[in-house]
């Protein structure tokens, strides 16, 4: 009986041969490269299906689809101001799949993609890219002044490295967050239902436990989705309005 | 010419504008939980702290390797206590963003 809650973190090859061989390493199709295809296909047929029929007052599911774009829309608008917009198909992707790929974790023999650092962090470069090229792009080299606070010359010597240190754990922070929440929730969550076999009909309690745990990381999955959004947003509006808030 | 709208119809959309608005302002002041706060210090003192040390681990690797000069170990010694200080600047700095959402106000930021 496997009862080790780290294997479903497991990435293993679902095929015998490589799919490539870039520089001498294979590169093989993975369970995990699966289920990120599998979330990306869910995304797009419930975005197209749910609209194909354009009506006035919309369906569950129109609706649905609807609540999403204006909840990440008005995300932007709040925190960017209008020429946020810019950023929404960006943002909207990010938010998608992260949140599809919490929700989509938490059906039974899935593999969740955002429970591994290397997805998470992937992703939070790709903000922090982003964030610089948009910053060097609007203000040239004054984006720089991100990393000077105001403070007489003397203190400058100490508080340009501390934040030129702040600003690189940001990828870090942001990555961690979201994968660290959805490993301990789902290893949480394969302890306790190794302890319902071990108990036997005992196990009735640690039952109840699971769909309380599950309920929460339901609550988790959206939570994580939105503030990994939220935080893009934030340090989108950095690079956009520098220093804006003196 | 599209037929005036109903009466009714136009109600309906009022309500359910006046719905969307209550339900955005209550999500916007809705306060963190403790736990989200106590992760959230967690994770940016740490990473910064890492990042620190593994900054200065990489200089005193770049002097090793590329220059006569022996910095090991003052490189890590001073990047891991500016890490530490750069963990402390960011979880003020989210304590401040903490505190203005609980105020209602917009992250100021």
């Amino acid at each position: 009986m496997a009862m080790n809650p780290m294997e479903q973190f497991e990435v293993k090859p679902l095929f015998q041969h490589p799919l490539l061989n870039i520089a001498g390493h294979d590169i093989y199709f993975t369970n995990q490269a699966l289920f990120m295809c599998v979330v990306v296909a869910a995304i797009s047929l419930f975005l197209t299906l749910t609209v194909s029929k354009n009506r006035l007052v919309p369906t569950r599911g129109q609706s649905m689809a609807e609540l999403s774009y204006e909840f990440v829309a008005n995300m932007i608008n709040s925190t960017m101001g209008e020429d946020g917009l810019a950023f929404f198909p960006f943002i909207f992707t990010l938010f998608m799949f992260v949140l599809f790929s919490n929700l989509l974790g938490l059906v039974p023999w899935t593999f969740t993609v955002t429970s591994q650092i290397a997805i998470t962090f992937a992703l939070a470069s790709i903000v922090i890219l982003t964030m610089i090229v948009t910053g060097f792009m609007k203000h040239g080299l004054r984006f720089l002044t991100l990393f000077v606070p105001k403070a007489p010359w003397y203190l400058l010597l100490l508080l340009v490295p501390i934040e030129v240190i702040s600003f690189l754990t940001r990828p870090i922070s942001l990555s961690v967050r979201l994968f660290a929440n959805m490993l301990a929730g789902h290893t949480l969550l394969a302890v306790f239902a190794s302890f319902v076999i071990l108990l036997g009909l005992a196990g009735i309690v640690p039952l109840l436990m699971i769909v309380a745990i599950f309920a929460l990381e339901m609550l988790v999955a959206f939570l994580q989705a939105y503030v990994f959004a939220i935080l893009t947003c934030i340090y989108l509006n950095e690079a956009l309005h520098l220093h804006d808030h003196h | 010419m599209p037929p005036p709208e109903p009466d009714d119809l136009r109600r309906l959309g009022e309500r359910i504008d006046e719905a969307g608005r209550r339900r955005t302002q209550g999500s916007k002041s809705a306060p963190p939980t403790s736990l989200d706060i106590a992760a959230r210090f967690g994770t940016e003192l740490m990473a910064a702290i890492l990042m620190g040390a593994a900054l200065g681990w990489g200089i005193d690797w770049a002097f090793d390797h590329w220059s006569h000069l022996q910095t090991r170990p003052w490189g890590m010694v001073v990047m891991f206590v500016l890490g530490a200080a750069a963990g402390i600047r960011n979880v003020m700095r989210a304590a401040q963003e903490i505190n203005a959402k609980m105020a209602g106000k917009d992250v100021e930021k």
